[in-house]
């Protein structure tokens, strides 16, 4: 039997083969030509952390994870492993497990030869013998749930098979760090939801330090220990999931993060009100022009005559266990959609150009428009 | 493969005449001519035939064809793996032109390609006088027809390769480097096996018409006979001097050259097709 995870049985919670490293990147640049992508990123990954990079197409999340992965050379700035200036390590000697966002897997060899391939490109010296080759990728085989496929070739595999033969090959090489680039991107809704899952027990089982982009606040919320959000080649936000959900730190997170109302407002005496309620700004703001950032299921939508905005419904829509439904509001260019849980027993009948009062809930205020 | 029968294809009709047509274009033009070759070289026997082809003349030609294309493809094959690499992998100032350039040799006329070496070389040329003074020669020589060979052919390689390694991208070869991959052990196990289909199709076709290249060697050569005749310009000397057996005898080997290439590739193809599947089930 070898040291490795790789080899026990997938339920086994003793300490693993792998050694959980920690990643500090210091005021990282990067610029492609006149676009920066990077400028100046500084981030520290805790051992055995799962984090995810969130951010729009553009935001600079993949760059840095590639510049991590060591697979461009960023302009200025630092990244250690374990303390150890990794700029200086070729890629062999940094161990990095990547994943490829259309998983790059080898077409002209099979899943066998595929997850091999790490072993096998080794120098002489560090190579496993042949037999210990074949025993180790069978082990990863079972670990992603691919015992009889081996033989096959990645064209005859589906999008999650292939996915997880990604995984298994960047988990040949015992990596230090395990990085993953959309890795739900090209996957259908529900294979993407059983992957997400199973890529989390992954996780807990080897205790690998990893580390994946996306662009789906959904899956990073879910899914990471911490995370960390992007913009313009900048970290707007880093925290908890929940803690990032509950108080976006700027108005860019607010946006980001799910379905928002944005309300035009002003502060007065430490208050601004928005939606038939006053709420304290983000900051120390006492007065001035500001926005209030209100998600669409954070207001209660009560009968005419109560407290609140006072709005026409336009139409209702469900989806799902929600009911969307489109007020004209006064002040707003756009109709203001509100969501609210699909109820049979509704306490409010809703009738198409009647006229409701909405209270927002809970708000959050951003000096400066 | 049987064509099935399904609601989205043409009809019957309309499939059995345009296979019929192109059956009849392909024998018309290209499997007549290929058989009038062997049938006018052999039209006076076997003997005649070979007592063509083992004739000094005819000889030297053979080899000086064999010796030509043995420098030219490999050349190319070079010059075509570092161009379409370079384009396809690479962003980098003047690519665009870059690809139009390789596809010149195709839009000239050979002969002009014969005499731009011509205007070079010959003892006219820019570099004429430099060449007389070292007692170099290379028009109306073997370099000067190497070189003319070269220019013409070097489209072929580049142009297989290109498009498919565009297509391919680059993240096979990342992969590889971030498992720990040399970068050669990358080109040969990752790069090399994704594109050795258009790479070998590319060099036949580079192969076939170094071989066969009459416009710019004919410029070049001099015609001298038993010093820089390659084979098609033998067969046309032949042939001017109403020759007819002996130019068919030399065209026909010509021919034959094509035609193993053709077997050669098609055998290849079919024992890797093969081999996917047994290894595939």
């Amino acid at each position: 039997m070898e040291k490795s995870v790789l080899t026990k049985a997938s339920h086994d919670t003793s300490p693993t083969g792998f050694t959980p490293v920690r990643i500090e990147v210091e005021g990282l640049r990067q610029s492609f030509g006149k676009f920066p992508a990077l400028n100046g990123v500084s981030l520290a990954i805790e051992p055995g952390e799962l984090l995810a990079l969130l951010g729009p197409s553009g935001s600079g999340k993949t760059t840095l994870l590639r510049a991590i992965a060591g697979l461009a050379t960023p302009d200025d700035g630092r990244i250690l492993f374990q303390g150890e200036e990794a700029n200086r390590l070729s890629l062999r000697e940094r161990r990095v497990g990547f994943v490829f966002q259309q998983y790059a897997l080898f077409r002209h060899m099979t899943v066998f030869d595929n997850i091999a391939f790490g072993l096998r490109v080794r120098p002489r010296k560090l190579r496993p013998k042949k037999s210990d080759i074949a025993t180790r990728v069978q082990h990863l085989l079972k670990l992603v749930q691919l015992d009889d496929l081996g033989s096959r070739f990645p064209s005859q595999l589906s999008g999650g098979q292939r996915q997880r033969v990604a995984l298994a090959r960047a988990l040949a090489i015992e990596p230090r760090v395990l990085l993953l680039d959309e890795p739900f991107g090209a996957l259908d809704a529900k294979v993407r939801k059983e992957l997400r899952h199973w890529l989390r027990g992954l996780h807990n089982e080897t205790g690998l330090t990893t580390i994946f982009v996306t662009h789906d606040q959904e899956e990073a919320l879910e899914l990471a220990d911490r995370v960390v959000i992007m913009r313009e080649g900048v970290i707007e936000q880093i925290g908890k999931p929940a803690d990032i959900y509950d108080h976006p730190a700027t108005p860019f997170v607010c946006e980001f993060l799910g379905n928002i109302i944005k309300v035009n407002t002003t502060i007065v005496d430490g208050l601004a009100p928005a939606l038939g309620k006053s709420f304290a700004p983000v900051g120390d703001a006492s007065k001035g022009p500001a926005v209030a950032y209100v998600r669409n299921h954070d207001v209660d939508v009560l009968p005419d005559g109560s407290e609140g905005a006072a709005a026409k419904l336009l139409s209702t829509r469900t989806f799902g266990g929600s009911l969307a439904l489109e007020f004209d509001v006064a002040g707003f260019a756009a109709p203001v959609e509100i969501h609210i849980p699909r109820m049979s027993d509704a306490p409010v009948a809703f009738t198409a150009g009647a006229l409701y009062r909405l209270k927002a809930r809970k708000a959050y205020v951003f000096s400066g428009r | 493969m049987s064509v099935s029968d399904n609601p989205v294809s043409e009809t019957s009709f309309v499939r059995r005449a345009l296979v019929t047509f192109v059956y009849g274009w392909l024998v018309l033009f290209l499997i007549l001519p290929l058989v009038v070759v062997f049938v006018e070289a052999l039209r006076q026997g076997i003997e005649p035939f070979f007592a063509a082809l083992i004739e000094p003349d005819a000889l030297t030609a053979i080899k000086l064809t064999l010796l030509v294309s043995a420098i030219a493809v490999p050349a190319n094959l070079i010059f075509g793996l570092a161009a379409s690499w370079a384009i396809a992998k690479f962003q980098f100032r003047g690519r665009n032109m870059l690809i139009t350039l390789i596809d010149l040799p195709f839009s000239v006329s050979p002969v002009i390609s014969g005499l731009v070496f011509v205007l070079l070389y010959g003892a006219n040329g820019l570099f004429g006088q430099f060449l007389i003074t070292h007692k170099l020669q290379i028009i109306f020589a073997v370099p000067g027809i190497v070189l003319a060979t070269i220019f013409v052919t070097f489209p072929f390689v580049a142009r297989q390769l290109i498009p498919l390694m565009q297509a391919q991208g680059n993240d096979e070869e990342e992969a590889a480097l971030s498992l720990g991959a040399t970068g050669f052990r990358t080109f040969l196990s990752v790069t090399l096996p994704n594109i050795k289909w258009a790479l070998f199709y590319g060099v036949l076709l580079c192969n076939a018409r170094a071989m066969g290249e009459f416009g710019a060697v004919s410029v070049v050569s001099g015609h001298i006979r038993g010093y820089t005749n390659t084979m098609p310009l033998h067969v046309e000397i032949l042939y001017n001097e109403y020759n007819f057996v002996a130019a068919f005898a030399v065209a026909s080997l010509l021919a034959l050259l094509a035609l193993v290439t053709l077997v050669l590739k098609s055998l290849l193809e079919w024992r890797d097709a093969r081999n996917g599947k047994i290894s595939a089930h």
